[in-house]
């Protein structure tokens, strides 16, 4: 493997710039973590913005460390106040918070705070093996591939996460449709444009995902009846003894592999793999009956997953041009937006933009480390703030903020609208990260098939020749058919019914 | 008929608790405690801990009062809470704890005290620590 | 809501499947209680528990009836139907060549049949939720929006900003007056400072 542009990706995460932003990108994740209400995927949408005047190597660099920044803080809340600051630490909750209870939350964070370390360290040192490998091959990906490899893409995001996969769909089908409002690539001609000029370019990504993102989480926690309060705790015994960590090395090591994995299968993401890391030490271990009551690996296993898979999910999109989950579609956007394009020629074309980004990954789970657990206590200051206070100033930024794109009020109508959309969505039960990953493959997707389909000759058969599209398109048929073949299996049983979705994935 | 007592974890909240706890010893009726939150956050230092919380219930017990913990947010102004479970509860007295405030506090956060003291229907009682 | 898994007997339900390693089957014995939360061994039972959790944290308004789930499932179908409507007149194509009208087409005809398939399940969804009254606040929190686009162009964007902050803070956020007053104004100085000050975007502004 060629390391001199790996050493000059590292080269460019040492500038001064790079590493303010990489600090700042961390610790707004670990915000974001900790506070209730906004998630990841909103917060990077609200400030991309801040994107388009800098360098977009500095750009990804802060978007990437808000997300897994998160990751870590969402620990925080989990461990000390049973009340998940994120979905992928949800999990932690149930061994985490029963440490705390035993006075030793500071054995649990500082479990979590290595784990995800390790986790997230073991992950990049994969992706750096892994990525240009799978970018070198894709590189012959033609029409075809692309195709059938969006439709997976979208139709794993649709499914594997949310657990209603008819209005995941639904919410990809209008955000493919969406994508094709503007001009037709192939014609010129004008679709779905109702003669509005600002509409004729195609809609923005920008006050799209501020919007459905943003706005619309924020209207939709409106809703939300207020947790108890809890008094402030101090968290007393900060550092893990010996024999915890040797009892969660094994998860840890576990947990690395298992989020490696499930990061880079789209729709898997960080959430799911804190879930499995959970299942598989409760199950491996020789005594599952602590697990609930403080067992340090069920706290050690989903924290470190959590983080290889958040690192593991940039593979996709930085090697095939195709985002895993909401968040990474958000970054997608923020790529197009700075001109870069993302897909497998990234890696030879803008081997700095690539190295830069996955390096600056070290230096930000070393600066999470150090951060998370000295800064318990700032955080749980921080949780003292009333989310009636942040959200006008979260609105405020957002539609400012969005003004400030394209200093145009347009988009600021359009922020609202979609605005109303997200928050329709996730109260009627759609999640809006499919239609948006939907909207930003939207234009490849459509192109790609386009082209096959004149390269085939109209004969969509000859998908299934070429060995790639072929085997794509054969896993496509048999996840999107799959639960049509349990659903008339599973009839003739008796079955329990199934409970409600999780609103937010990443 | 109940002795009402709004209650942070401050001396004056303290004093306005052991007041509170004698005067319903005195009246012979139960004792409500209102220690809400202004709403939302997930911390709130103004959340009677674990042990304050123990220590009012055995005081409570030792001294054969029964006694009522409400610990629920409230939205709005913390007077208007105070006035309005006053009159859920039936309260014979309100027992409040007074802190000095600074003209500039005054002017930016007003006097709960205040408050309670000019727009209660009912007996208040106001302790220093 | 509780759920008790027994033997191997727990089915998948549609869209519950999971990823590489973890096995499914639901043979340890799953009886959660409503006080305690109790952390199951299966992937499955996980994710009802992980549900349950969140659930029980965010404290959302019930799921909704089945007049909005079909109300709902109209709407898809009609959007697929209007979609159908304007594709066409773009021309539908074939496969052979491919027109303007070719992918929203197929999208259309997806879009009604996935209306179709929200309208039939319509009485067994629980992932919607209940309008009500705390609606209400949604709406005033949009109205703010809308008043400040409204506004921000004749204006400029002090005034609606520190009214939009002032409504969520004093009407939606339940704070005091003064602490309304007094953050909605600093929020605006905060801003004007940013942006106007120091950034210097162009964003139509009064003072």
């Amino acid at each position: 493997m060629d390391l001199a542009p790996v050493l000059d990706g590292f080269a460019v995460v040492l500038e001064p710039t790079n590493l303010l932003y990489c600090l700042i990108g961390v610790t707004v994740g670990m915000l974001v973590g900790v506070l209730p209400g906004l998630g990841p995927a909103a917060t990077i949408a609200i400030l991309l913005p801040i994107t388009i005047g800098i360098e977009p190597v500095t750009a990804i660099i802060m978007l990437a460390g808000i997300f897994y920044g998160a990751q870590y803080g969402g620990t925080i809340t989990s461990v000390l106040l049973k009340l998940p600051g994120e979905a992928s630490s949800v999990v932690t909750v149930f061994d985490g918070h029963a440490l705390a209870r035993q006075g030793r939350a500071g054995t649990a964070l500082g479990i979590a705070a290595i784990g995800s370390f390790v986790g997230g360290t073991i992950s990049i040192v994969a992706l750096s093996f892994l990525a240009p490998v799978v970018a070198s091959f894709a590189l012959d990906f033609g029409p075809p591939e692309y195709t059938a490899l969006a439709l997976l893409g979208i139709l794993l995001v649709s499914t594997i996460s949310s657990g209603s996969r008819l209005k995941a769909l639904v919410a990809a089908a209008v955000g493919l449709l969406l994508a094709t409002v503007g001009r037709d690539a192939f014609t010129g001609g004008e679709r779905f444009t109702f003669g509005n000029l600002n509409l004729a370019d195609g809609l923005d990504f920008v006050p799209i995902a501020m919007g459905l993102f943003g706005l619309g989480e924020i209207l939709y926690n409106l809703e939300e009846r207020h947790t108890a309060a809890q008094a402030p705790t101090k968290v007393a015994n900060v550092w893990p003894s010996r024999e915890d960590l040797r009892q969660s090395s094994g998860a840890i090591g576990r947990g690395s592999v298992l989020g490696f994995v499930l990061g880079i299968l789209p729709g898997g993401g960080a959430t799911l793999a804190s879930l499995a890391a959970y299942a598989v030490e409760k199950r491996r271990s020789k005594t599952p009956e602590r697990f609930g009551k403080g067992a340090v690996e069920g706290v050690a296993g989903p924290e470190t997953a959590n983080n290889a898979a958040a690192t593991s999910s940039f593979i996709p999109l930085l090697t095939l041009g195709i985002p895993a989950n909401a968040t990474m579609a958000v970054i997608f956007g923020a790529l197009l937006v700075i001109g870069v394009s993302p897909g497998p020629q990234l890696v030879t074309q803008e081997p700095e933009l690539f190295w830069g980004v996955i390096n600056s990954m070290y230096i930000g789970n070393i600066l999470l480390l150090i951060m998370s657990i000295p800064l318990v206590g700032v955080f749980v200051k921080i949780l003292r703030v009333r989310p009636a206070i942040l959200a006008p100033i979260t609105v405020l930024i957002t539609l400012i903020g969005v003004y400030t794109v394209n200093n145009s009020v347009f988009d600021i109508v359009l922020g609202i609208v979609f605005g109303v959309l997200g928050y329709l969505m996730k109260k009627l039960g759609f999640d809006p990260g499919p239609l948006l990953l939907a909207f930003v493959l939207g234009v490849l997707l459509e192109e790609s098939l386009r082209r096959s389909l004149l390269i085939f000759d109209g004969n969509a058969a000859q998908f299934f020749t070429r060995p790639i599209s072929g085997t794509l398109l054969v896993v496509f048929l048999i996840v999107a058919l799959l639960p049509l073949v349990q659903g008339a299996l599973s009839r003739r049983r008796p079955a329990a019914e199934r409970s409600d979705t999780t609103k937010e994935l990443v | 008929m109940t002795v009402l007592v709004g209650y942070v974890p401050t001396p004056e909240g303290d004093a306005a608790f052991s007041a509170a706890l004698q005067e319903a010893r005195r009246r012979s009726e139960p004792l409500v405690v209102l220690n809400s939150p202004p709403g939302g956050a997930p911390v709130s230092v103004a959340v009677a801990p674990e042990n304050a919380v123990r220590r009012m219930t055995e005081r409570a017990e030792a001294d054969g009062v029964a006694l009522d913990l409400r610990q629920a947010a409230h939205a709005g102004d913390a007077a208007d809470e105070v006035l309005r479970v006053a009159q859920e509860v039936d309260a014979s007295v309100i027992v409040i704890g007074l802190r000095k405030r600074s003209a500039v506090g005054k002017l930016l956060m007003g006097s709960v005290a205040q408050r309670i003291l000019l727009d209660a229907d009912r007996p208040v009682l106001a302790v220093k620590p | 809501m509780t759920s008790a898994h027994d033997g191997a007997n727990s089915p998948e339900g549609p869209g519950g499947s999971t990823a590489a390693g973890a096995s499914r089957q639901g043979d340890d014995d799953v009886t959660r209680s409503t006080t305690a939360v109790e952390p199951p061994s299966s992937l499955h039972d996980l994710e009802e528990a992980v549900h349950q959790l969140e659930h029980d944290a965010e404290h959302r308004p019930p799921p909704a009836g089945r007049t909005t789930n079909l109300v709902v499932a109209t709407l898809v179908t009609a959007l697929g139907a209007a979609a159908l409507v304007g594709s066409l007149s773009l021309g539908a194509g074939s496969a052979r060549t491919p027109g303007s009208g070719t992918w929203p087409l197929v999208l259309s005809l997806l879009l009604i049949g996935l209306g179709v398939g929200l309208a039939v399940t319509a009485r067994s969804t629980t992932d919607a939720e209940r309008f009500s009254r705390s609606s209400l606040l949604v709406l005033v929190g949009l109205a703010t929006m809308v008043g400040f686009v409204a506004l921000i162009g004749t204006i400029g964007f002090e005034i609606p900003a520190a009214l939009l902050a002032f409504v969520w803070l004093r009407f939606l956020g339940g704070e005091g007056w003064r602490l309304s007053v007094l953050i909605s104004l600093g929020l605006v100085a905060a801003f004007y400072l940013i942006f106007v000050a120091a950034l210097s975007v162009p964003i139509p502004h009064l003072f």
